[in-house]
C-alpha cells in the first residue's frame, strides 16, 4: 500500500498534527500495516517526523512505514518524474510484499475514511481500479477532476478541470488498484516517452480507453484539500465551528500525530481565549478569538490575534495585532506590528521570518525572511 | 565521565495523601496536567546521559508499572541497559516487605551485582526537581568522594511535613564540603540544609554496604549507614547543593502547593525548559475555548474543553468545564468532568470525577478538599 506525497506533508495543522497524520491516520486505523511514503521535497523533515512511525502504531516487524525518496540505481537515477513514475521506480518495494492491491493517495488532504469499505467495494465490484469520489457544489466542479458515471458507478468518462462539468462527482486523489494490472500500465507508460507519467493525465485515461473496469467510490464525510494558503486557513477555522465541521476528537478514529514534549499550556491573568484551540507548552497572555495555536506558541500581553493560525514555536509580542493570517514556524512577530486585517485574503508570515517592532504585512499578502530583509534595506 | 546508572526507590511516604494515594504510590502520582511525579525524577537521570534505571516498588505498583511500561518514552526500551522494574522480589529471606532502602537493595542485589556502570545515583521518589547531575558527578571524581549528598537551602515556603514517618536530614559541611554532621528527624534542626534523599556512590561500594548493613540488620540507610559513617569519619562523604526548584510531596498541602507553583512562570521555565520532562503521552486533541469562557492564571492540557470559568488551577487531560461553571483554585484530574453552573474552590479531583449540574464544593486553601477516583457527586 503506498501513499503518494505531492505537496508539503508535513506542514502543521489543527494545533499539533501535521497534514501526513491524516492519510497515516487512516491507515493505521483500516488496517493497512505496510505504508510507503514517496517524497522528493525534504525527505529529511518527513523522514525525522515519521520516524519509526511508533506514533501510528506503525513500528512494526514485519512491514510498518517507509520513508522513499528517488534514489541512484545501478545504471542511473532520476527525480520522481510524475505521480505514476514515482511509483513505478518503486515496484520492487511494492513487489517485496506480493499484495493484491494497492491503495495510492495524495499527502495534502485532510479527512477521515475507512479505506477497508473502499476495498472491499473494490473487490465485490472485481474493478482493476476503484477511485473514490465526491459531490462537490456545481459551481466549483470546473476547479476538479471530475468523474462521469453509469447508474452503476461504471467511471465512463474523465475529465481533469472541464469547463462545463457533466457531473459534480470530483476525484480525492484516492486509489485502490489490483496490483497486476496497475503493474502492467505502469510499465507501458514508462515506456512511452511521451507521457507525462501522471495517473489523472496518462493512466487512468488509457485504462479507460481499454475499457478496463474502473469504478467510482463515493465519499460523504469531511475532505479538503489544503493545497493553498487560502484553502489551509479555511480547513483550520473549520475546526472551530459548532460543533465542528470536522471532528478531531472522535475516539472511533482518532488521529495519531508526534507529541512534542512540552508541559500543558499556560493562560495568563490578563489573557482572554475565545472560540480558540490551543496546544500544549503555549503561553498566552494576550488575547486569541478564532484562533488556532499549536505547541509552543507564545502571546505576549496586550497582542490581539484573530481568525488566523499560529504554527508552533512561534511568538507574538506586546501590541501586535494578526488577524486572517497563518504565521508559520518559529516566526518573531514584534511589538506593535500588524499582520492581515478584518477582513481580505489571508496573509502568510512564512517560516523562521522574525518580523522587526512595527513591521505591516497587509491583508492576502505573503511575506519571508528575504522580502522582510528587503524592504528593511528599501526603507533605509 | 564515570558510567552511572539509577536506582529509585518507590513507596515509602504515601500514607498522609489520603485518597490519592489509596491506589498508586507517590511515585504515580499525577501532577502538572500530564506528568506524574516520577517523571522528573526520571526524566533527570536520562537527561544526564543514565541509560539504566532500576525502579524498586513495594505496593499498590499496578498504576506506576502501567505509567512506566517498556520505558520507551524515557528512551529507556535499549538493547543493553534501559528501565528494570523491581517489585517485591519474595524468597525465604524475604518476604516482599522492605522495612527501608538497604533492605530493598538487598532484595534486588542481583540487579546491582549485574548491572555495568560504575557509579549509582540513589534516589527517593517523593519529590519534583528537575537537575542536571553531570556537574554533581564531577564534583564526586574531583573530591575523589566515596558518597556525595544532594542537599538543598530550606526555604520558608518548603512546608516540610511534621509528621514524624517522613525522613527529614539535614547536613553539615566543613569548607572543602565533606559532610561533618547529619541530623535525623530533629524537632528543630541544626542546620538549613535538607539532603534531598539523593545520594551518588560507587556500584561497587554501594553493594558492599548493603551487605555489610544486612549481616548486621539494619534497614534505615540514614540514621544506620551514613550517620554513623560520617560521625567515624570512615567514608569520605560530600554534599552538592542544587539550588532550584524542590518541593517535597508529603501531604496534601504539599501537593498541592507544588500544583501551583507551577502558574508562576520561573518555575514553570526552570522545570521544564533547559531539561525537557518526558512521559507517557495520550492521543489528546488540542484544548478547546468557547465563547463565554473565561481562564486566568490556569495551567490547561490537552484535550479539554472549557466553556466556563476557571481561575488559579491546573487542568489535567481530557477536562470538561461545562457552561457557567467557576472552578477557582482547583487540581482536576484527567477526564473529569465538571457540568454547568458547577461552583468548585480549593479542592483536588482524582481521575474521572463528575461533579453533576449546579453542584458546589468549596473547600479551604489549607486543607482542599479530595475527591477520589472515579466518583460522582
Amino acid at each position: 500500500m503506498l501513499t503518494k506525497v505531492v505537496a508539503k506533508p508535513a506542514v502543521p495543522f489543527g494545533g499539533k498534527y501535521r497534514i501526513i497524520d491524516f492519510p497515516l491516520s487512516n491507515c493505521a486505523n483500516s488496517g493497512i500495516d505496510v505504508v510507503g511514503v514517496l517524497t522528493q521535497y525534504q525527505p529529511l523533515e518527513l523522514n525525522r517526523y515519521i520516524g519509526s512511525g511508533q506514533p501510528w502504531g506503525l513500528d512494526l516487524l514485519e512491514g510498518g512505514v517507509f520513508v522513499l525518496p528517488p534514489y541512484m540505481k545501478a545504471k542511473s537515477g532520476e527525480w520522481y518524474r510524475g505521480t505514476a513514475n514515482a511509483i513505478y521506480q518503486n515496484v520492487s518495494f511494492i513487489e517485496q510484499y506480493d499484495p493484491d492491491y494497492v491503495l495510492i493517495l495524495s499527502g495534502d488532504h485532510i479527512y477521515k475514511m475507512d479505506y477497508n469499505k473502499m476495498l472491499a467495494a473494490h473487490m465485490d465490484s472485481q474493478a482493476d481500479i476503484t477511485i473514490a469520489v465526491r459531490p462537490v457544489p456545481w459551481e466549483v466542479a470546473p476547479s476538479f477532476g471530475i468523474m462521469n458515471v453509469d447508474e452503476e458507478n461504471t467511471i465512463v468518462e474523465f475529465e481533469e478541470k472541464p469547463k462545463n462539468p457533466k457531473s459534480n462527482l470530483a476525484s480525492m486523489g484516492v486509489y485502490i488498484f489490483t496490483w497486476s494490472v496497475l503493474r502492467q500500465y505502469l510499465t507501458k507508460d514508462a515506456a512511452n516517452a511521451a507521457s507525462k507519467n501522471d495517473f489523472g493525465k496518462n493512466i487512468i485515461p488509457s485504462m479507460l480507453e481499454d475499457k478496463r473496469r474502473l469504478k467510482a467510490y463515493a465519499f460523504q464525510g469531511y475532505w479538503k484539500d489544503v493545497g493553498t494558503i487560502a484553502s489551509l486557513w479555511e480547513a483550520n477555522m473549520d475546526l472551530l465551528k459548532i460543533p465542528p465541521e470536522f471532528n478531531l476528537s472522535d475516539s472511533r478514529w482518532p488521529v495519531y500525530a508526534r507529541s512534542p514534549v512540552l508541559p500543558p499550556h499556560y493562560i495568563g491573568d490578563e489573557a482572554a481565549v475565545e472560540g480558540s484551540m490551543v496546544a500544549e507548552g503555549c503561553e498566552v497572555n494576550g488575547s486569541v478569538k478564532n484562533s488556532v495555536l499549536f505547541y509552543g506558541v507564545e502571546i505576549a500581553k496586550g497582542a490581539v490575534v484573530e481568525d488566523s493560525v499560529i504554527m508552533p514555536y512561534a511568538r507574538v509580542e506586546a501590541g501586535a495585532v494578526i488577524r486572517r493570517a497563518i504565521v508559520a514556524e518559529n516566526c518573531v512577530i514584534g511589538e506593535n506590528c500588524q499582520v492581515g486585517a478584518a477582513d481580505g485574503e489571508i496573509a502568510l508570515v512564512g517560516q523562521d521570518t522574525d518580523l522587526p517592532a512595527g513591521f505591516v504585512v497587509g491583508a492576502g499578502e505573503q511575506i519571508d525572511a528575504q522580502e522582510v530583509a528587503k524592504r528593511e534595506a528599501d526603507a533605509k | 565521565m564515570k558510567s552511572v546508572m539509577g536506582i529509585i526507590y518507590t513507596n515509602k511516604d504515601d500514607l498522609s495523601l489520603r485518597e490519592l494515594t489509596s491506589q498508586r504510590s507517590v511515585a504515580a502520582l499525577p501532577l502538572a496536567g500530564r506528568y506524574r511525579v516520577v517523571d522528573f525524577i526520571l526524566s533527570s537521570m536520562v537527561n544526564s546521559g543514565v541509560r539504566n534505571v532500576g525502579v524498586i516498588m513495594q505496593r499498590n505498583y499496578r498504576s506506576l508499572m502501567d505509567h512506566l511500561g517498556s520505558g520507551k518514552e524515557w528512551d529507556l526500551h535499549t538493547r543493553n541497559n534501559g528501565l528494570f522494574l523491581l517489585p517485591p522480589f519474595v524468597t525465604q529471606e524475604n518476604n516482599g516487605e522492605y522495612l527501608g532502602v538497604l533492605d530493598a537493595l538487598r532484595a534486588n542485589f542481583d540487579y546491582l551485582r549485574r548491572s555495568g556502570q560504575e557509579l549509582v545515583i540513589l534516589t527517593n521518589s517523593n519529590m519534583v526537581f528537575n537537575i542536571n547531575y553531570e556537574p554533581m558527578i564531577r564534583q564526586h571524581e574531583e573530591s575523589d568522594a566515596d558518597i556525595t549528598l544532594l542537599y538543598a537551602k530550606v526555604r520558608p515556603n518548603m512546608e516540610l511535613s511534621s509528621a514524624g514517618k517522613h525522613t527529614h536530614a539535614f547536613l553539615q559541611m566543613d569548607e572543602a564540603g565533606r559532610v561533618t554532621d547529619m541530623e535525623v528527624n530533629p524537632n528543630a534542626a541544626s542546620y538549613d540544609t535538607l539532603y534531598m534523599n539523593v545520594m551518588l556512590v560507587k556500584r561497587t561500594l554501594l553493594m558492599h554496604l548493603v551487605d555489610g548493613a544486612a549481616a548486621h540488620g539494619s534497614h534505615d540507610i540514614n540514621r544506620e549507614l551514613l550517620q554513623p559513617a560520617i560521625k567515624a569519619g570512615s567514608l569520605k562523604v560530600y554534599g552538592y547543593e542544587f539550588k532550584g526548584y524542590y518541593r517535597r510531596i508529603e501531604t496534601i498541602k504539599s501537593y498541592f502547593r507544588c500544583n501551583m507553583d507551577l502558574l508562576d512562570y520561573n518555575v514553570r521555565r526552570e522545570l521544564f525548559k533547559t531539561n525537557p520532562v518526558y512521559t507517557k503521552t495520550r492521543n489528546d486533541v488540542p484544548a478547546i475555548y468557547r465563547d463565554g469562557n473565561s481562564v486566568t492564571n490556569s495551567l490547561v492540557a490537552d484535550g479539554c474543553v472549557i466553556e466556563g470559568t476557571v481561575e488559579n488551577s491546573v487542568l489535567f487531560r481530557g477536562v470538561h468545564i461545562g457552561r457557567g461553571a467557576v472552578v477557582k483554585n482547583a487540581i482536576i484530574m484527567q477526564d473529569s468532568e465538571i457540568e454547568d453552573s458547577v461552583e468548585v474552590e480549593n479542592v483536588i479531583f482524582d481521575k474521572n470525577v463528575t461533579i453533576r449540574a449546579h453542584g458546589r464544593l468549596i473547600g479551604q486553601v489549607q486543607y482542599p478538599i479530595v475527591i477520589g477516583k472515579n466518583v460522582t457527586l
